[in-house]
């Protein structure tokens, strides 16, 4: 449940930072497709390496064992 | 050698993506209008010149003479700069441009400045040599006086010592004349001599002196106590002052000639008292008078200087310009007419307009009856490669083409690159308190751009500067990635939501040995904050970034045998998609595809089964059971068939394409199967070269084979290989976290331990130093090269060639910065 709205979040931030960066810099179709791109790889790689994280620590096999300390 | 497919049909064209469309073009222009034609197309920069006398050594080519002439000037004044930096005079800055100076009058107005200079300066060197030695003379006088007048006094009181005999101590210099005293019949008549000898040389010199004239001479010596300034070096030197007394012509002889060998100046000096006087009143007078004129003469020198720095940048630019067309002009071949010059070069395709009209107006301004004409040739000769960047994306691009630049029209990996290298820099660094130090850095840099571009920075500063939007980017991940990991400055925080973690029972008793349990949600974003500090910390962590760098490596691998799917589609070439493309994909996904695969489920299903135990034996005993390794039902099943494509891929790698390249190249050259039967067995063995663009195609079967042979063997190997470097991504980002946790608990909190202000303040600075010169400076480097390397290897072998060349137009903004 938690993995499918953050993952809708993400989804939502891509497309409002394409949707800024057509609006601040349109310089003609290729550089917008190339701008596109760029965002679309960024919004990928930060989505990936959440989701790793995220779904590493849904049914974890090791728990945390606190040091002596405190 | 591939035809050029020009335009692929499946995709929009992308800015960056491939190198833009270039065409070889040729200009003839009138031998009136040459010289500005080419200053308008170097202004303009956009046309890379071929060379059409190649052949011809420098001397032998049309303008060589017009390149003495600007090599003369840039003499001049390189000349100028030098006595300018000496007399610490600045060039004014270029502010206006003048475009209409003319190169003639440059060189009178140079030659002039150079001559009057060189006079002004020896006149200088004269004045100043006649200085020194007036100064030299005014010391020898003062001391050789304190000499005479000392022995003076002490021998008219031995005189009146020997006439009222008293008990009376010794005068510790005796007098300079005592052997007169004990026999004044014979007189002898002494002469001597005074000057100045360097002090390293004055015991040598004395010694020297006693033995030529077998101790018939007797010396004296006084020390200058400050440095003199020799007049034939120039230099400071400490000198002592000497009198040498003599008898006799011969031994006055060898003393001169000593005195020449040791550069001992010699000075008159008369022994009468009033004289003496008289002397050092004209020499200070003298003096005075050689200061002021030598000001004056520097005053004039300075103001010359000044004429000439006001103008020198101007000039400069003015003569490198010149320079520089002449070197172009010479590029270009003469018409067989005589009146006009044939010029070939790369243009882009975009410019064509903005050339043709940079020759008119070259041809309007020049006077000339007749216009420059402008055509396209074409051509089977490789194109150089030309990207249009900006400031921004120039740094990747630079990046990129350090490994090898794009062969014309391949799809550069620099669009991805400048997502993917930031990022995977960040995930060897992520820390977020780290990011927003490297943030601030870099925006310092960013926000002074325009002042820091035209200043001359130092080597290390000048790479910083050129690559600060790079850095600004990987700093922008790294808190990205700092959030995840949840480290700020190794220190977890709960952000996003409380820990999911917590005590087994309410009396918390188990927590240190067997540990705590999950009871709420996941933490939403990022490393859970309380396995910072665990005992089960690295396990945990080990495990999860092992596993998230095999999947971004399988990933990226991914994306670049995807960019080779494009590169096919764009020069049309099916036997690149069919037996290179799909089998590497299957190859590759089958097995490390399946790998990250078999994670993901691991994850989501909580199971316990042992991935490398699975993915061994999926090679070495497929048939088995599974047991309690079990992942999805039908595993085995599913990891049979897989083994069984992966395998069949290899020979559809290797195989297929060499015979079908060589059955297309038959078919092309059908028609020239009629061609006698000696061209052709020769042909098959010629080594084309690279210039031939109208020759025979050669097909070597059996190179291509090997080609091929290589390239499999490459892919499958490296496909393992490959995946393993990945996880130099786990290993940079624990060694980053350990240093980090390491700094922060051993420096930081020992030092707050003690409950002493200079103790913490100690630690503080230990700390800041310590981050900023390991984790700031260090693993920065450290990560971009590791990041590097990824991109250069693992990514870029599954698509990239990088044999092409770059397009270096002639440009004048470029001799603006060159110190030539």
């Amino acid at each position: 449940m938690g993995f499918l709205v953050t993952t809708l979040i993400f989804i939502v931030v891509g497309i409002i930072a394409a949707l800024c960066a057509r609006i601040c810099c349109n310089k003609g179709p290729s550089t917008n497709l190339l701008h596109l791109t760029l965002v679309m790889t960024a919004t990928v790689c930060c989505w990936m390496m959440w989701a790793i994280v995220y779904i590493a620590q849904m049914n974890p096999l090791i728990v945390p064992i606190l040091s002596e300390t405190e | 050698m591939g035809e050029s497919g020009g335009g692929g049909g499946c995709c929009p064209p992308m800015d960056l993506m491939r190198s833009e469309p270039m065409q070889l073009v040729q200009l003839i222009v009138p031998m009136e209008s040459a010289h500005l034609t080419v200053s308008y197309l170097g202004d303009l920069g956009l046309v890379q010149f071929k060379d059409l006398n190649s052949e011809k050594s420098p001397f032998q080519r049309t303008y060589a003479a017009q390149i003495k002439r600007c090599g003369e000037m840039a003499r001049k004044i390189r000349f100028f700069k030098d006595q300018m930096s000496k007399a610490g005079v600045l060039a004014k800055d270029l502010v206006e441009k003048e475009n209409d100076i003319d190169l003639d009058d440059v060189e009178v107005r140079l030659g002039e400045l150079e001559a009057e200079l060189v006079e002004i300066n020896a006149n200088n060197d004269k004045l100043q040599r006649s200085y020194n030695e007036l100064m030299e003379y005014k010391l020898v006088l003062q001391k050789a006086g304190d000499f005479f007048s000392s022995a003076h006094r002490s021998a008219t009181a031995q005189q009146t010592e020997a006439e009222s005999p008293r008990a009376g101590a010794d005068l510790l210099e005796s007098p300079l004349l005592q052997e007169e005293k004990i026999d004044s019949t014979k007189q002898v008549k002494l002469g001597f001599l005074t000057g100045l000898v360097p002090r390293e040389k004055s015991m040598v010199f004395e010694r020297i002196l006693f033995r030529a004239t077998r101790g018939n001479i007797f010396t004296r010596q006084s020390v200058i106590e400050e440095p003199v300034i020799d007049p034939n070096s120039g230099e400071k030197a400490e000198k002592n002052v000497f009198v040498v007394f003599f008898s006799g012509e011969r031994a006055k002889s060898k003393i001169l000639k000593i005195c020449e060998a040791f550069g001992a100046n010699r000075y008159p000096f008369s022994e009468d008292l009033g004289k003496q006087a008289q002397m050092i009143t004209e020499v200070s007078g003298r003096l005075t008078e050689l200061k002021t004129t030598i000001d004056a003469g520097l005053g004039q020198r300075n103001i010359l200087l000044e004429t000439i720095g006001s103008k020198f940048e101007l000039w400069n630019l003015k003569v490198r310009k010149e320079k520089a067309i002449y070197h172009t002009l010479n590029m270009l071949s003469l018409d067989v007419t005589k009146k006009c010059l044939v010029a070939e070069g790369w243009s882009p395709v975009f410019a064509s307009k903005e050339i043709q009209d940079a020759l008119e107006r070259a041809a309007v301004d020049s006077n000339s009856q007749v216009g420059s004409i402008f055509q396209v040739l074409r051509t089977k000769e490789l194109p150089p490669t030309y990207f249009r960047t900006n400031k921004f994306t120039s740094a990747i691009q630079d990046i990129v083409d350090a490994y090898g630049v794009a062969k014309y029209q391949e799809a550069n990996p620099g669009v991805f690159t400048i997502v993917t290298f930031p990022f995977l820099f960040a995930v060897m660094f992520g820390d977020w308190g780290h990011g927003i130090c490297l943030l601030l850095a870099t925006m310092y840099l960013i926000v002074r751009e325009k002042k820091l571009a035209s200043q001359k920075l130092g080597d290390i500063m000048e790479m910083a500067f050129g690559g600060r939007y790079v850095i600004m980017m990987m700093s922008l991940f790294s808190i990205y990635t700092g959030f995840i990991y949840n480290e700020f400055f190794s220190i977890a925080l709960p952000l996003f939501a409380p820990s999911a973690y917590d005590c087994r029972d309410a009396s918390c008793s188990e927590a240190t040995t067997i540990g705590l349990i999950k009871v709420r949600d996941t933490y939403p974003f990022g490393l859970d904050p309380v396995w910072h500090g665990s005992r089960s910390e690295l396990p945990f962590l080990n495990s999860l970034k092992m596993k998230m760098s095999i999947l971004l490596g399988v990933s990226q691998m991914n994306l670049g045998i995807i960019m080779s799917f494009f590169n096919a589609i764009f020069f049309k070439s099916k036997v690149n998609i069919w037996f290179q493309f799909v089998p590497q994909m299957i190859f590759l996904n089958s097995l490390f595809g399946y790998l990250s695969a078999l994670i993901i489920i691991k994850w989501c299903t909580g199971s316990q089964a042992d991935l490398y135990h699975v993915m061994i034996y999926m090679f070495l005993s497929p048939t088995d059971e599974l047991g309690e390794n079990q992942l999805f039902p039908h595993q085995k099943t599913v990891q049979l068939v897989l083994l069984f494509l992966a395998l069949v891929s290899v020979p559809c790698m290797l195989l297929p394409k060499p015979f079908i390249l060589k059955k297309q190249h038959e078919a092309r050259h059908q028609g020239e199967s009629y061609a006698p039967l000696e061209e052709t067995d020769e042909s098959l063995h010629v080594e084309t070269n690279g210039g031939g663009s109208h020759g025979h195609e050669e097909f070597e079967f059996s190179e291509i084979f090997v080609h091929q042979l290589i390239h499999t063997i490459e892919f499958v190997l490296g496909a393992v290989s490959n995946t393993a470097s990945y996880l130099r991504l786990w290993a940079l980002s624990l060694a980053h976290s350990e240093l980090s946790s390491v700094f922060y608990e051993k420096v930081l909190l020992l030092a707050w331990g003690y409950n002493n202000v200079l103790i913490l303040i100690v630690g503080i600075l230990v700390f800041v130093f310590a981050t900023v010169g390991v984790l700031l400076v260090m693993e920065t480097l450290s990560a971009f090269l590791h990041a590097l390397r990824l991109h250069w290897v693992e990514f870029q072998n599954k698509f990239y060639e990088g044999d092409g060349y770059k397009f270096a137009p002639f440009t004048f903004i470029l001799t603006g910065n060159e110190d030539e």
